[in-house]
């Protein structure tokens, strides 16, 4: 086997990814173009088909196993809702979310931190609810509309105001855990709209940061809250 | 001469293979899990079950998600005032309904304790009070009497049982973990278990078990039972409640100590009282004597004091956790006596 | 939030706080949106389990699951059969340890018994013995389980002091300390360092007699210094207190594991790492496989969290790296929670006896500390000594004896962790001045104020007849901002053991102070014909945004606006300079320093080409506002015309020649840019007299439950002297996120170990209990003094550790205010002690046991 040593900057081939063209933004001085994130998407092509995970059991005996045909048994090839796109996707019965997401769609903006429903990284909204998606089974989400850290801005670049209120903040540190808190809070807000900052703290309190940085935090997440309730997201 | 052991090594995370089933009907689920016996999995929320796989410790050849079956979700209010709460109904939505929030505050209080916002999102009323204990040891995959083995590791000289059982200890000395099974018992709930054979209620306070009935299980629900339903009779509607979890940390935590009472008061006196501690033994641990002293008794500060005397009579501390005593103590002194909000 | 209105010497303290209103026309001092942000908030920021490549394999690794063994057969004929195995690593693949030179010129020699990344003598459960690659991770996992070890199961032993009993075991088969003390034997004075060796050290029985009494056992230390008369001090002191208190093992528990990436591509190791330093990674990573750092090419953009774990490469990096090569394809490591519980590093427990004699004012006239590391089974840590430096300059005893031993443990290994030693013995030895302060009837913050560091404080032993000294010491300052906005006489009067109910308040307060500051590295930046700021940062991307921070030092010297600087930085292919490690609250002194150098050195080629063109002298040109100006007016040179300039020119002025003394990685990457236009090139040679720390007040009131031993904090403040402010927004997050960890330290977070298996029992975080957002204190306010460093050019210091112990002891001292002496004799102080302590009316005698 000859492996192709390129690194591919797996960006959602959603075409949502909020890489703005416009020059002041803090995005160009990352150093990753449009132009280069279009040159990746097309490097990478039908990423989701060369799957990373289970390659050995593709070829191995599980697929007999994995079709099994006692009642109830799952087929491994589904179509999953994320982010407002239908994605077809081959998913073993073991598989959990976070993994489905970051290394057989490219969403790696989802996070796993303890991938044991602890740390609250892997957060994603299922039907508009917080999960831990390292904790929730992939076939098990087949007919749910599932929300992931990529699928928040608009494809103009346009921040949710939840992320706006991060960046007016500097919330935030090493910011791993970002977009779980982002994910959580998000959920949180469609449910209570107006929080007091206690109970904003306990709608995200299924999340951990280790840089500890929960007072700016908070302050980040009460501007999002604010700004979400000014702006029409439907 | 030194002893020499082979030995395979830890290797925890990656979920093993197993066959997945999505049943859409306890019928059908029931037939999966008749199919497959030992080698089956119940998979309900999800919360307690993937740690258990991903630690390699348990090894189902099929997994039996619950999830589709549409008639284990939801809260039905009974005729009469009680209400019946699906399996499968997360707790998030026990802690949100409103028969519950209004006739049971108990419950809902209960429920909205337990871990995070996101477990309670997933998790189920079912899962939670049907959890298995967090003993360190047993969770770690040690060889112990609730797996099946010949020794505690957790009541040797060198174990280390803070947050171990204080009473009703037999050979095992785990507790169990729930913060809505000691509601449940104060509720008198009735819980519905369904197999092959027909549906069948048990009382909550019966359907926990100890390790004196046995061992290796939390509650009565054996190879190929599931449980579909909770039923919180009318008896305890709108009675005086009082909940308080002990733990740790305010959020992802298991209890340390917690309480759960019903009660009825009138004319400054107890007239009639449930009271259930968790956190001190395999079970949720029903405080009879105490109920028993104190109905007729004003509810004051001192027959709280006396209660929580009396609650801690029986009580045997291990190495690390003779503190559960004045704590258990306290908080029920603090259930008598508490007012209600 | 009280006003900004000062009195008295307080006048002249310029306070910067989240308020503080921001002035648009300077860059230094100001919040600005870092350029990693937006890639942060949308998913984009890559960190090193993001990236992919072609044909990856992965990689999962066989643990030990004993505490210490020889490993006698490794057989993985079963798992090499497998379908889809590709290899099985062990140590026999693993390059052997090398010496290594660092940048001042001294040899280290390497370690024959350090840590290797795979062992054949596993010294703490949990150890890497073997890693499989595989073609996907399933694969990978069900292999490890079918690699059948032989393994010859040895002595070992989790708790320090058992070790250090007559007869105890030990936790190596050569001994249970180190041969030779790291920091004792200044590295600095001698060309090469010895080579470590593990020897034995038993205390007598009569040693730890007083042992079961809760008094920690006192015998021969590895390490030992004083000065000044302690003994006379004791003579002289109206109170002499005798305490023993125990710190806890702590993991550093970042939410990113330390997962890695590797492949090789024309015989360069191409890294993808989660590291906090990025330039000094790559000799730490050439060092561990044997190669030349010109080979290595390491990739971090964005690293999950440090405080000083991932100060450089772990030596696990190694893993994926010579994997790769065995299999000639790109190999991913994921590292597990589990995995990351054991190589994941922690901070060392300590254990410290604390003999303190005080006069009738609260003034510390003698000290005599001893200190018991719980040091884990590999390099020694140097907590004990670093403990005793930052309590004597703290504290500053008028004499003082300190005396210290790390014990080897098969326990997971150490490393530091924000404020090393600092919290440890800023931990010890606040519950001791608090109980000083009740005994003799001082204020609490009063005994603070009169133990506070001035000045040019002197600090540790005398070497050579002299002193260390810091740079500057504004402790006092921060004490007496800290107590006007916090409110502290009304509060302490108004609130100090009030009781409501079940419920007693408490108000605390701590000082605190680490080092703050290196120096000696070097800047670069290139200003091109575009007008635009090119500035190359090998400084590590761990949320501290000092990657970005410093160079606003150099752009606002050279007039540029912020929007036309662009900063590259966490990939070694892309020209990075010779940057200190990004740990120990190094960086913004040392890198602002540096950046301060380049912009100096490109002003310097502005001015002369300027005066080359339009005539007069260099120094009569001036730079501000994107231009060159003359002054008194005359003609005007913009920076990208400049920069055209400067490449027509060559030489020193388009990096074609290079200054004589910059690093040899900084050379590599100035040739490689050279000729793009205008280089600010140099290296940070600006003298310094001292050594550079920062202070912290911290203050916190809690409310204490009594019949359920809970508490919580309901207010905290913490009031830093950090030097010049660069960036309000990250300093306020340093500030209160590190008295955050501080704060778990007082709380919850701790080690739970079975001593007589000699394993982990608390392995989750539900178990642990890293602190969540719900124990957060109610209000937390932050403020910093703004006084620069009295020495070095720009007067910026570090803020990442002094906070950490001042929030855990602002809480240990709320705790003792509320409910008296003797509630607790170790940290964190939890809900089961306080319970204990006030059903017994004294602390529980445990003995002082490691991990309990």
């Amino acid at each position: 086997m000859v492996p192709v040593f390129a690194i591919q900057f797996w960006n959602s081939p959603e075409g949502a990814v909020p890489m703005s063209d416009n020059p002041g933004s803090p995005a160009k001085s990352k150093g990753l173009t449009r132009r280069e994130v279009i040159k990746a998407a097309v490097a990478v092509g039908g990423v989701s088909a060369s799957a990373y995970l289970f390659r050995g059991y593709i070829f191995g005996n599980q697929v007999r196993r994995a079709f099994g045909s006692a009642p109830g048994s799952m087929g491994r090839l589904i179509t999953l809702n994320v982010n407002g796109r239908r994605r077809h996707v081959d998913v073993m019965p073991q598989e959990t979310l976070a993994m489905t997401l970051r290394y057989k769609l490219g969403l790696t903006g989802t996070k796993l931190g303890c991938d044991r429903a602890e740390c609250g990284s892997c957060t994603v909204l299922l039907d508009d609810v917080p999960h831990y998606s390292c904790s929730v089974l992939t076939q098990t989400v087949r007919n749910r509309k599932i929300l992931t850290i990529e699928g928040l801005a608009g494809p103009d670049g346009t921040l949710h105001p939840v992320q706006q209120g991060i960046v007016e903040q500097q919330g935030f540190q090493c910011a791993f855990c970002m977009s779980g808190f982002i994910m959580a809070a998000i959920g949180f807000l469609k449910v209570n709209p107006n929080p007091t900052r206690e109970e904003l703290a306990r709608g995200v309190s299924g999340n951990l940061c280790r840089c500890t940085d929960y007072h700016k935090i908070l302050d980040a997440l009460m501007r999002g809250a604010e700004l979400s309730r000014g702006a029409s997201h439907a | 001469m030194a002893i020499v052991r082979e030995s395979s090594a830890i290797i925890r995370d990656v979920m093993p293979a197993f066959e997945l089933f999505q049943p859409t009907s306890i019928e059908e689920a029931l037939s999966v899990l008749a199919q497959y016996g030992t080698d089956a999995w119940v998979l309900a929320g999800g919360i307690d079950s993937f740690d258990w796989l991903k630690d390699r410790i348990k090894r189902p050849k099929a997994v039996v998600d619950l999830g589709r079956i549409r008639e284990l979700r939801g809260v039905r209010e009974l005729a009469g005032g009680g209400v019946e709460i699906r399996a499968m109904t997360t707790l998030t939505d026990v802690v949100l309904h409103p028969a519950i929030r209004k006739s049971f505050k108990l419950l809902a209080d209960a429920a909205e304790s337990a871990a995070s916002p996101q477990i309670r999102n997933q998790g189920t009323i079912g899962g939670n009070v049907s959890q298995d204990t967090r003993c360190w040891y047993y969770r770690s995959g040690f060889p112990c009497y609730r797996a099946g083995g010949n020794i505690c590791y957790a009541d040797t000289p060198y174990g280390m049982n803070r947050e171990h059982a204080i009473l009703g200890a037999a050979r095992c000395v785990a507790v169990s973990p729930s913060d809505s099974a000691p509601a449940m018992v104060a509720l008198e709930a009735k819980m519905l278990v369904r197999n092959s054979n027909g549906e069948r209620a048990v009382n909550a306070e019966d359907y926990f078990i100890g390790p004196g009935f046995d061992i290796t299980r939390m509650t009565v629900l054996k190879q190929g039972d599931i449980l579909t339903a909770i039923r919180i009779p009318s008896a305890w509607a709108n009675a005086s409640f009082y909940f308080e979890k002990i733990s740790d940390r305010p959020v992802w935590d298991f209890p340390i100590v917690n309480i759960a009472a019903a009660k009825v008061i009138s004319g400054g006196k107890i007239r009639r009282i449930r009271l259930v501690v968790n956190g001190v033994a395999a079970h949720p641990w029903r405080l009879r004597q105490v109920e028993e002293a104190v109905t007729g008794q004003p509810a004051d500060e001192q027959t709280g004091a006396r209660a929580g005397e009396l609650a801690i009579a029986d009580a045997v501390p291990l190495q690390h956790n003779g503190f559960k005593l004045p704590l258990m103590r306290n908080l029920v002194k603090r259930a008598i006596c508490a007012t209600p909000a | 939030m009280p006003d900004s209105k000062q009195e008295g010497t307080a006048a002249q303290v310029p306070l910067v706080t989240a308020d503080t209103p921001a002035d648009k026309s300077k860059l230094v001092g100001q919040n600005y949106v870092t350029p990693d942000l937006f890639a942060k908030v949308t998913g984009q920021a890559k960190y090193a389990e993001d990236f992919r490549a072609e044909g990856m394999l992965f990689a999962k690794l066989l643990l030990s699951p004993y505490p210490h063994a020889r490993i006698l057969e490794i057989d993985a004929s079963q798992a090499l059969a497998m379908p889809g195995v590709r290899a099985v690593l062990t140590m026999k693949d693993l390059p052997p340890p090398a010496d290594y030179m660092t940048d001042l010129g001294v040899l280290i020699k390497a370690n024959p018994l350090g840590e290797r990344g795979l062992a054949m003598e596993p010294l703490y459960q949990g150890e890497p013995i073997a890693a499989v690659a595989a073609v996907d991770e399933l694969t990978a996992a069900d292999a490890v389980e079918k690699i059948r070890v032989t393994y010859e199961p040895l002595p070992f032993v989790i708790d320090p002091l058992a070790s250090l009993r007559p007869g105890g075991p030990n936790a190596r088969v050569e001994g249970n300390v180190w041969g030779v003390l790291g920091p004792e034997a200044p590295v600095g004075a001698k060309r090469t360092t010895p080579v470590p060796e593990v020897r034995e050290i038993k205390w007598t029985e009569e040693d730890f007699r007083g042992y079961d009494e809760g008094k920690m056992p006192t015998g021969t230390p590895t390490g030992e210094w004083s000065y000044g008369d302690v003994e006379g001090g004791f003579k002289n002191a109206a109170l002499v207190l005798d305490e023993s208190f125990q710190t806890p093992n702590t993991s550093h528990e970042c939410l990113e594991t330390r997962t890695s990436m590797a492949y090789w591509q024309g015989g360069k190791l191409h890294l993808f790492g989660s590291t906090q330093s990025t330039s000094q990674t790559v000799p730490a990573i050439a060092r561990w496989m044997n190669m030349k750092p010109e080979d290595v090419v390491l990739v971090s953009e964005y690293t999950g969290g440090g405080y000083g774990s991932k100060v450089t490469s772990s030596v696990h990096l190694i893993i994926p790296a010579m994997l790769s090569k065995k299999c000639h394809a790109p190999v991913m490591m994921r590292i597990t929670r589990e995995d990351e519980n054991y190589i994941g590093r922690a901070r060392p427990s300590l254990t410290g006896r604390m003999k303190a004699g005080f006069g009738p004012d609260g003034r510390l006239l003698a000290l005599d500390m001893f200190v018991v590391a719980d040091n884990g089974p590999y390099d020694e840590v140097h907590d004990t000594y670093i403990s005793g430096q930052i309590v004597s300059l703290l504290y500053q005893p008028v004499a003082m004896r300190w005396r210290g031993i790390s014990v080897l443990t098969n326990t997971p290994p150490r490393s530091p962790q924000s404020s090393p030693g600092g919290l440890q013995g800023i931990t010890l030895m606040e519950p001791v001045l608090a109980k000083a302060a009740r005994r003799l009837k001082i204020d609490l913050l009063a005994i603070h104020r009169i133990n506070a560091p001035e000045g040019k404080a002197p600090l540790g032993p005398a070497v050579d007849g002299k002193r260390a000294h810091a740079t500057g010491c504004f402790m006092k300052e921060a004490l007496d901002q800290g107590a006007r906005r916090f409110q502290w006489e009304e509060r302490r009067k108004a609130n100090s053991g009030k009781r409501n109910g079940s419920k007693i308040r408490g108000v605390g307060v701590s000082s605190s102070s680490f080092k703050s500051g290196s120096k000696g590295f070097d800047g670069l930046f290139v200003i091109q014909p575009d007008g635009k700021m090119y500035v190359q940062s090998g400084i590590g991307n761990l949320g501290t945004e000092d990657f970005s921070d410093v160079h606003r030092v150099a752009a606002e010297m050279v007039g540029m606006p912020w929007e036309k600087v662009v900063v590259t930085w966490g990939d070694t292919s892309k020209h990075l300079p010779w940057t200190c490690i990004s740990g120990g609250s190094q960086t913004a002194h040392a890198m602002t320093r540096a950046a301060y150098a380049a912009a100096m050195d490109a002003i310097g080629k502005l001015q002369q080409i300027a005066a080359k063109d339009h005539g007069g002298r260099p120094e009569n040109y001036e730079v501000r506002n994107e231009r060159v100006y003359r002054q008194g007016g005359g003609p005007v040179m913009t920076l990208a015309h400049a920069a055209q300039r400067a490449i027509a020119l060559g030489g020193v002025y388009d990096g074609h020649e290079l200054p004589k003394d910059i690093n040899p990685m900084t050379v590599r990457s100035a040739k490689a840019l050279a000729g793009r236009g205008l280089m600010g090139v140099a290296r940070d040679n600006y003298r310094q007299d001292g050594t550079v720390f920062s202070f912290v007040a911290s203050f916190a009131e809690v409310e204490i439950d009594v019949e359920t031993g809970t508490y919580k904090i309901v207010d905290f403040l913490a009031v830093a002297d950090a030097g010049r402010v660069i960036h309000p927004a990250a300093i306020g997050g340093q500030i209160l996120g590190r008295s955050m960890l501080g704060i778990g330290h007082a709380i919850g977070q701790k080690w739970v170990f079975d001593q007589h298996l000699g394993l982990p029992v608390a392995r989750r975080f539900y178990q642990t209990k890293p602190p969540t957002i719900l124990d957060a204190p109610a209000r937390m306010d932050w403020a910093a003094l703004n006084i620069p460093d009295p020495e070095g050019p720009v007067g910026a210091k570090g803020i990442g550790e002094p906070p950490v112990p001042g929030g855990c002891c602002a809480i240990l001292n709320a705790i003792s205010d509320a409910l008296g002496d003797d509630i607790f004799r170790r940290a964190p102080v939890t809900l089961d002690m306080i319970l204990t302590s006030l059903e017994n009316g004294h602390p529980v005698i445990s003995g002082l046991a490691a991990d309990i």
